[in-house]
């Protein structure tokens, strides 16, 4: 496990995962103190990933659930196989008359079967979810409950047995703990307000967009073949269409992407065609679309005219090669 | 230290971020683990064990920086400032304080035998000096503080309560004693002024922390009175930041609604065991049933029709009305939703594909959709729906109108509505306007009462949140 918030925050850096000390701080918090952890935040700044880089770091076992609207018990639990025990009870048959035989009424009879019931409703027959499972790992496990927003609000109460004391009850069977404690991390979209209780039994994380040194160090690892400039232009754009109000706002995940398809495109900065071309990749509506062009008629306006003024100023100093007309910096 | 921390728990608590026993435990069971040097870990291991919504981070920022350093780094500044000017005779604070210590050394008085607060200022201990104002201000009872006026007398009583001007007497007195131990006129001088800097800087770090405390006291009560006011509010007088925030509450209202359907869903989900269909689907394992069939209740899908009144008398309401109809579009899917003031335009269609603003707008403002610089004509509009559109409605259709019912004096044509009302499951009517006010003048709100089977007040939010809770679609 992690001795401090730094090695936390290294650790991570190793499996590709730049973060900032907020995000370290609570995760060295959930493995120090066995709480779950609740990731908030907007789509695509990587809660899901988090939880994968952080089962990678500490090798954990990933158990991933993931939630929709319908999801219950017999899904996220566990499940009575139900054709098994019928399997079990056909073949079992001429045990059962075995059993019966002897018996005088058909209430002895019942009486009789009634007292070997335990041997149907035992493990065997249970089809273990991904709850009981990340209870029941014998390997320290890491359970990611992805986009618990989108599950029911009665979900939850099932849940909080599982997070508060790390326990499963199955009436038959009775309470299941846990061998080891698994960490564990619900993520949310925020589409639904979580209830207290659930908020209660958790750490609470809010990944935000990152700020443009931190977005800019994420380009550098994941997308190393990108040049310094072409990365810089592409947080300082994507930060100012942050800023306009959008339907679908982009994220870390569209950042990534536009930086991949404009190194497909052989891009060494962004230029106004080059842009117009690829905002698909980042903006997922045409209204957007439509607003981010003109933001960016905009910006451009703005820089020439700063890069006139500059070389107007400085007529004498030789201009930076690397300034073309049009050119984002 | 927990002690401070159960105190700045108290204050979360008062600006109405609810941190549970639980919670609080939680953040000490978590300073434990981690070494509170670093600010900013300290802040994160606060924040995530206390502070579980998003909304609610600003407010701890705010209050965090108002706790735990504003006044520690205030304090540090003017202390730092008063020492600062000494640089004008040459000569740094410990040299200063070494001089002293030299020319006492050997005779009577040393710098030990002055009291608390003299000695925590002359020596900079910024943080004994914090935990005497902090105990002064809380005998002084600055907690109780409640506006404005009131820090000057607040800030007096705590600087009585710690003696401060004794302590510069104290100090006053040392200086001539030091005059007479032998120390030179010039550092004579530099010590006096060091020692009326640092009473300055000691007044006002009281008052900072007056002020600090006044702020803390009605951070919680601002907060709260907002949000009230914002429910309580007529949708006719909101300002822009207003309708922004507005926004957000009509939104948590529509997911309010999109939970009941959800659990409505999950219901009929459940149902009886079908004998017939798990034995016809069973017949291939010679009727051992393997596979179970429930029986499935029967789905309620809620239909919705929304008629809304854009007229410029109720502009400002209908602007919220035509939000909460967006909303409520995305939580259904059989929704019809129309706007009139004379004509009426369906903008089902619109609401789908564009984005809230502009779909609001265009419905406001377009003209593509309807007249709206006409005047209201309720008659006709239902009149309109009648002829074209009451196919739309059947028996699992709730209609929803959104209206004042100010008709101009035109005919109301209470009988569309009435068909309308027999066909529908039921008639619902939203009115900005009070009861008392309905049939009213121009009024015509009397004349449709009869075939509406739920109508009521609506002008702000609580209103419209206790409706749509008595409604269950």
């Amino acid at each position: 496990m992690f001795d401090s918030v730094e090695k936390v925050e290294q650790s991570l850096g190793g499996q590709g995962y730049i973060c900032d000390q907020k995000i370290a701080t609570v995760v060295f918090l959930a493995s120090k103190l066995e709480k779950p952890v609740l990731v908030e935040g907007p789509a695509g700044v990587g809660k899901t990933e988090l939880a994968k880089v952080v089962a990678a770091a500490t090798g954990r076992q990933l158990i991933r659930l993931q939630c929709y609207e319908g999801l219950d018990e017999a899904k996220a639990l566990y499940e009575w196989e139900y054709s098994k025990q019928l399997l079990y009870t056909q073949i079992l048959k001429e045990k059962f008359t075995a059993v019966m035989a002897g018996s005088d009424s058909i209430r002895d009879a019942a009486e009789r079967v009634g007292r070997e019931d335990s041997v149907f409703f035992s493990y065997n027959f249970i089809v273990p979810r991904p709850l009981l499972n990340a209870i029941t790992s014998d390997s320290p496990a890491l359970l990611l409950v992805d986009e618990v927003d989108k599950s029911d609000p009665e979900f939850e109460a099932f849940l909080l047995e599982v997070l508060s004391d790390f326990q499963v009850t199955v009436p038959e069977l009775g309470t299941i703990e846990a061998k080891r404690r698994p960490l564990v991390f619900l993520t949310s979209n925020n589409a639904r307000e979580m209830s207290d209780a659930l908020k209660r039994r958790c750490l609470h994380l809010y990944i935000d967009y990152p700020s443009e040194e931190l977005e800019v160090r994420i380009l550098q690892t994941k997308v190393p073949d990108a040049g310094q400039q072409l990365i810089e232009d592409l947080v300082k754009m994507m930060h100012r269409l942050r800023e306009l109000d959008l339907k679908k706002v982009p994220s870390i995940s569209e950042t990534l992407d536009w930086a991949r398809a404009l190194l497909a495109l052989n891009a060494s900065e962004l230029e106004e065609e080059l842009v117009n071309q690829t905002f698909n990749v980042i903006l997922k509506y045409e209204g957007d679309v439509r607003k981010a062009q003109a933001e960016l008629s905009k910006l451009l306006e703005q820089k020439t005219g700063e890069a006139q003024a500059q070389s107007a100023s400085a007529s004498q100093a030789p201009r930076p090669a690397a300034v073309k007309k049009g050119a984002l910096h | 230290m927990q002690k401070k921390i159960l105190e700045f728990t108290n204050i979360l608590r008062k600006s109405g971020i609810r941190v549970s026993t639980a919670e609080a435990l939680d953040a000490f069971t978590a300073l434990e683990e981690l070494s509170i040097e670093q600010r900013g870990i300290f802040k994160d291991a606060l924040r995530t064990t206390m502070v579980k919504r998003g909304e609610e981070v600003p407010t701890f920022d705010q209050l965090f920086d108002l706790f735990w350093s504003g006044f520690y780094d205030n304090l540090r500044e003017a202390m730092g400032q008063a020492a600062g000017g000494l640089q004008a005779f040459g000569l740094d604070l410990d040299e200063l304080l070494q001089r002293i210590a030299e020319a006492l050394r050997g005779q009577q008085g040393e710098l030990g035998e002055l009291s608390d607060l003299a000695r925590a200022l002359l020596t900079g201990d910024l943080s004994q000096l914090e935990q005497m104002i902090r105990e002064a201000a809380a005998q002084a009872g600055t907690d109780r503080i409640e506006n404005f006026l009131q820090v000057g007398f607040f800030s007096r009583r705590t600087v009585d309560q710690m003696n401060l001007e004794g302590a510069g007497e104290e100090l006053r007195d040392l200086a001539s004693r030091l005059e007479q131990a032998g120390l030179s006129p010039e550092e004579i001088q530099a010590l006096r002024s060091l020692i009326e800097g640092l009473m300055e800087a000691a007044r006002r770090a009281v008052r900072a922390y007056t002020e600090r405390e006044l702020q803390q006291q009605n951070h919680d009560y601002m907060e709260k009175f907002r949000r009230e006011t914002l429910l309580e509010k007529s949708f006719y007088h909101l300002t822009e930041e207003e309708i922004r925030r507005m926004r957000e509450v009509v939104e948590r209202l529509a997911q309010k609604i999109r939970n009941i359907l959800s659990i409505r869903r999950r219901r009929r989900k459940r149902g009886k065991l079908d004998l017939h269909q798990t034995l016809r689907r069973n017949m291939s394992h010679g009727g051992i049933p393997f596979e179970l069939v429930f029986k499935h209740r029967k789905k309620d899908r809620p239909k919705l029709v929304i008629l809304c009144d854009v007229s410029s008398s109720v502009a400002n309401v209908s602007r919220f009305m035509l939000q909460f109809v967006y909303s409520l579009q995305e939580a259904f899917t059989k929704i019809r939703s129309f706007v009139f003031v004379a004509e009426l335009g369906e903008v089902t269609q619109l609401f789908q594909e564009d984005e809230i603003n502009e779909a609001i707008e265009e419905a406001l403002e377009g003209g593509d959709v309807i007249n709206v610089y006409t005047r209201s004509n309720f008659g006709y509009a239902f009149h309109h729906f009648w002829q074209n559109h009451l196919s739309a409605i059947d028996k699992k259709t709730t209609v929803l109108i959104l209206g004042d019912a100010r008709n101009n004096y035109n005919d109301p044509r209470a009988w569309c509505l009435r068909d309308i009302h027999n066909k529908a499951k039921n008639v619902v009517w939203l009115n900005p306007e009070s009861p008392s006010a309905w049939g009213f003048g121009d009024s015509v709100m009397d004349k449709y009462l009869p075939y509406a089977d739920i109508a009521e007040e609506c002008r702000n939010l609580r209103q419209l949140s206790s409706v749509i809770d008595r409604l269950v679609l």
